[in-house]
């Protein structure tokens, strides 16, 4: 028996995070108090007028570039008319004839195999009230209403729920790495509709659009579910009809929202109150070199430092280590990335601070993983100024001086030390030389001891070695 | 009581500047005028603490440009802040705005006196003015008579001499048809010159607030108050400033003048007709030359008005739906029932005709086969209008097909509303300015308007023109003194 | 007379969202149909290209400075709202959620 194949096609929608609406001067901002950042345009009023935000534009088209889409250099705005009371002008300001961006394609690894995901296009549009509901009333909160979003629709390219997770993952960091949007799915600023369907041939079966999907591993968990119910039905002899489901993470399996209208009337015509947008060749170029440094090309410079992939990975998840990295480009950076992954983030978490709210600045931080590369501090004394590190002006030196820190890097008062340890330690030596390597560490703990632990540790090392030699 | 009103727009000023008047005089003669001219239907709205306290308010200013303390009637179409704003239908019986039109906050920073609010077709549908929830407005000349529209009031109490300057709203000829009908003057500006922000939109492509005063220059000096770039609708066009009074009165010598011969043929009664032609010979009498030319796409204008403008009006009117301000149906079943009779109750049938007609258009295929296409001719036929600009200063030809007519006629027939605007509406479709002039009378005595269309941007021309006529005809244009008479 | 259907009467007021009595759909059924038998001719109308007019100007759009600005109070809406909860415009529960 052949098997089914999936096909699936995604629908993201991602607020883009700009200071003001998409067509009017309000704030963009709607975890507050309800009705709040609002204005006559934002609730439809007669008379008003859509003002397109430069700046929302400027944040599509990066995204554009980043799919490598082709830009449409020439472009206007159309209106999608339906009513409901989300849409306060019963139509929504959107791009349906003239997209920003349109073929384009994003590549995701899947089975250590690069795959291009298709980009059919990506738009700008305006978001819709929030609403609750409770019992045999709605509550409309416009606060999200005009919200700048970007659409993005791909080809129907993705053939597994992987894919389809690889391809939500890839687009997330590419958008929240160009600072395009917050990508919050569970906050609703990046929301995903998945298309599935099922077929034995090459011919496409009837899909499914299943909505407003909560995290990426729910779409994984969605899409499975949802070939497998399709293929039951199939199976039992039923046939697929066009519908909208929604996913139930309780329940793991998607449920009927309704089954579309035949052909869901928009009534899509060109928006009249705004004039064509021209987007200049220098403008786009303006905008491409103002694209930070991406993940992919981050991974490259990390691996170039031997930091392990589990370490990369890591730092890519936390974009204010890997911002805070590009800052250095002569220091070990793998030591560097462990620091800021183990005890700054340790100490930050513990804090609940973020790294831009301490002191440790450019210098500093240079200073200390120099001196750790170098062997000249142990970690010990840099746990132990780590928070003098991250909440003082002080530089590294002043700090050392005032906690009394002295780094011995006397040859002479080690030697001294090195020596009297070893005298009382006799045997260790004879069961160091019959091949007990630990007995090295035991040795070296006692001289630490000694020290404080303010001994340059390589030095003590090297002097040890010497030393024991000689015996 | 002395008529201030009926003085020239420089005596006034000269009156104020030396204080032998106040603004209070100017507004207390505007309201006893309203009053005794009760008849006329003009206004929806009086605005008369707000008007007392400007007036007042204004006896302590210096009087500082000549538009200063003078009354002015505003279309209720218009967006004023705190001052009910109706579109003269139910739906917006109670409707008080929370902003001002730029129109408006032009208004104001002149200085002049916002009388009230006047009477329309419902949302600017229709050409009678006989669509409005609050009854027509009758025509000064006749007053069985309409007044045409939309912009029906402001043209009828310009036309009596009620106040001397107001504002209406253009879409399909709703300045310069009703002032045709009226006998006064009446500018639809170039698309973009003046501000739509505040403007109710009808068709957002066509809409263009105007100027409609009893004579050319105030004509000229209302739009010099409203004209420019605004921040708040991006169709509005960043032009150089300019005087649009500059031309008037220079010699029209040379001047070359085309007109289509589709705007003198059979659908133009013969006396309108007659009353063009004497003009042409007036205009070349003077050193003009005038041509008769061909415009493609006129003969379909009315089509391709019909299909944009009730293809946006559905759109724009989506917003009223009982939810966020306007008429709302009480104790509805569900959502659908609150949409469905709200918009049934509140919108009147022309209105409700357009949504259906406009919705329709745009469906399935239809934005393609309708829409799309008239937005293709619309293209071809600017172009055309463009052709024709090449090798003329301006276009002329009568404003409408025939003149005022009485009250009740037509309203039976959906396309009858259209025909009245066949002569103006290809101006809209291209954006370029057009005006009304008075020439002449019918044998009942109404007013014969014609119509001077100029290239984008060329109103100052059109003024030349229209001024140089208006002081050859020297008409007697004050409809109660021909009544007198 | 060509008229339009009950059927298409019905949906047009569908999309207009528009509640018609059974006298007013005999109405339209002629009415609707004369101004669309009217602009039908525009499908025998040749033009010169497929270039649209969408408004007729020829300028180009200037968009705005990302800026706050025009914010409003609820308390100066409300008045014109038919029903409110709070800080909420209430509505007949939505469904199609």
């Amino acid at each position: 028996m052949t098997e089914y194949k999936k096909t699936i096609g995604i629908e993201v929608h991602c607020e883009l995070k700009t200071n003001t609406k998409m067509f009017s001067t309000s704030l963009n901002g709607y975890q507050t108090i309800a009705n709040k950042n609002i204005c006559a345009i934002d609730l439809g009023y007669p008379g008003t007028l859509p003002i397109v935000n430069k700046y929302a534009v400027e944040l599509a088209l990066k995204a554009a570039i980043l799919l490598n889409c082709k830009i449409n250099r020439t472009m206007h705005f159309d209106r999608k008319n339906y009513f409901y009371p989300d849409l306060p002008k019963g139509y929504q300001i959107t791009q349906a004839r003239t997209p920003i961006g349109v073929n384009g394609y994003v590549e995701i690894e899947i089975d250590g195999k690069t795959k291009k995901i298709g980009i059919h296009d990506i738009h700008i549009e305006e978001d819709t009230a929030k609403s609750i509901h409770k019992e045999d009333k709605s509550y409309l909160d416009f606060n999200r209403a005009g919200v700048p979003l970007i659409e993005i629709v791909t080809e129907p390219d993705m053939k597994s729920s992987s894919e389809a997770m690889a391809y939500l993952e890839k687009l997330k960091e590419i958008l929240y790495y160009a600072d395009i949007s917050d990508c919050k799915m569970e906050e609703g600023s990046m929301r995903c509709d998945v298309n599935v369907s099922i077929s034995k041939t090459e011919k496409l079966g009837v899909r499914t659009e299943t909505k407003n999907i909560g995290s990426i591993s729910s779409v994984g968990l969605a899409i499975n579910e949802e070939a497998k119910r399709q293929e039951e039905v199939l199976e039992n002899g039923g046939s697929i009809k066009e519908e909208t489901r929604r996913y139930s993470e309780l329940e793991n399996k998607t449920i009927l929202m309704r089954v579309k209208e035949t052909g869901n009337d928009y009534r899509y015509f060109p928006e009249a109150d705004i004039p064509y947008l021209t987007l200049t060749e220098e403008y786009i170029e303006k905008v491409k070199n103002d694209i930070p440094i991406m993940p992919n090309e981050r991974r490259k410079i990390y691996k170039k430092h031997e930091i392990s992939e589990i370490n990369i990975e890591k730092i890519i998840q936390d974009k204010t280590i890997s911002d805070y990295l590009l800052n250095f480009d002569d220091i070990n950076l793998k030591i560097a990335s462990n620091l800021l992954l183990g005890d700054i983030k340790a100490y930050l978490n513990k804090e609940n601070k973020k790294l831009s709210d301490t002191k440790l600045t450019i210098e500093k931080f240079k200073t200390v993983v120099n001196k750790l590369d170098k062997g000249e501090i142990p970690n010990k004394v840099f746990k132990d100024i780590l928070a003098n590190l991250l909440e003082t002006e002080k530089t590294f030196d002043e700090i050392v001086k005032d906690n009394n820190i002295e780094t011995i890097s006397d040859t002479k008062a080690l030697l001294e030390i090195v020596n009297n340890i070893l005298n009382n330690n006799e045997p260790s030596i004879i069961e160091y030389k019959n091949g007990h390597d630990r007995i090295l560490k035991f040795l070296m703990g006692q001289i630490m001891k000694e020290t404080k632990g303010s001994a340059n540790p390589s030095l003590v090392n090297k002097i040890l070695l010497e030393e024991i030699s000689k015996r | 009581m002395s008529k201030y009103l009926s003085l020239s727009i420089k005596e006034i000023n000269e009156l104020l500047k030396t204080k032998k008047i106040k603004p209070i005089d100017l507004v207390n003669e505007a309201f006893e005028e309203i009053e005794s001219n009760k008849d006329l239907n003009c206004f929806i709205t009086l605005d008369k603490e707000n008007a007392y306290n400007k007036a007042r308010e204004l006896e302590n200013k210096e009087v500082d440009n000549i538009l200063f303390g003078i009354p002015i009637a505003i279309k209720d179409n218009i967006i004023t802040k705190h001052l009910k704003t109706t579109c003269a239908s139910k739906m917006l019986e109670n409707f008080v705005p929370i902003y001002d039109a730029t129109v408006i906050e032009k208004i104001n920073s002149k200085n002049m006196i916002i009388i009230g609010k006047t009477n329309m077709d419902e949302f600017a549908m229709g050409s009678t003015s006989q669509t409005s929830y609050f009854g027509p407005p009758t025509n000064p000349w006749n007053k069985n008579m309409i007044a045409g529209g939309s912009s029906g009031g402001s043209a009828s109490c310009i036309s009596a001499r009620l106040v001397p300057f107001a504002l209406g709203s253009d879409t399909g000829g709703s300045i310069r048809q009703p002032a045709s009908y009226c006998g006064i003057v009446g500018m639809k500006p170039t698309y973009g010159r003046v501000s739509r922000y505040g403007l109710v939109a009808f068709a957002s492509s066509l809409d263009q607030i105007g100027p409609m005063t009893t004579n050319v220059y105030n004509n000229a000096l209302l739009l010099n108050a409203i004209v420019g770039f605004d921040e708040h609708d991006l169709t509005s066009v960043e032009r150089k400033e300019e005087d649009f009074t500059r031309l008037i009165g220079e010699d029209i010598k040379g001047m070359k003048i085309a007109v289509p011969n589709f705007f003198l043929s059979d659908i133009i009664s013969k006396e309108i007709k007659e009353n063009v032609e004497k003009i042409i010979e007036l205009l070349k009498e003077n050193g003009a030359t005038v041509d008769y030319v061909d415009i493609k796409y006129l003969d379909n204008a009315v089509n391709l008005y019909q299909i944009i403008a009730m293809g946006e009006a559905s759109s724009n009117l989506a917003r009223f739906d009982g939810i966020k301000f306007g008429y709302s149906y009480e104790n509805p079943e569900n959502l659908e029932d609150l949409y469905r009779k709200s918009r049934a109750i509140g919108f009147g049938k022309e209105v409700k005709r357009r949504i259906m007609v406009g919705s329709y258009l745009l469906s399935g295929e239809n934005a393609t086969t309708y829409y799309n296409k008239a937005l293709s001719i619309r293209d071809d036929m600017r172009k055309s209008f463009k052709d024709t600009f090449q090798n003329y200063d301006l276009i002329i030809g009568p404003t409408t097909t025939s003149t005022a007519y009485n009250l009740g006629e037509g309203l039976d027939d959906p396309r009858q509303t259209f025909m009245d605007d066949i002569l103006v509406i290809p101006v809209n479709m291209a954006g370029l300015p057009g005006l009304n002039i008075p020439i002449g009378f019918s044998k009942k005595h109404l007013p014969i308007g014609l119509h001077i269309i100029g290239d984008s941007f060329e109103e100052a021309k059109m003024y030349k023109l229209a001024s140089f006529i208006e002081g050859k005809l020297n008409l007697e244009l004050n409809p109660l003194k021909e009544v007198a008479k | 007379m060509d008229k339009l259907s009950k059927e298409e009467v019905l949906h047009v007021a569908d999309l207009a969202r528009i509640y018609v009595s059974d006298e007013e759909i005999e109405n339209y059924k002629i009415e609707l149909k004369q101004l669309l038998s009217d602009v039908e001719k525009i499908k025998d109308v040749k033009g010169y290209d497929d270039e649209i007019l969408i408004s007729p100007t020829d300028s180009f759009l200037t968009p705005r400075e990302d800026v706050e600005k025009d914010t409003v109070e609820f308390n100066d809406i409300k008045k014109n709202i038919p029903n409110t909860f709070g800080n909420f415009v209430e509505v007949p529960v939505m469904i199609n959620e």
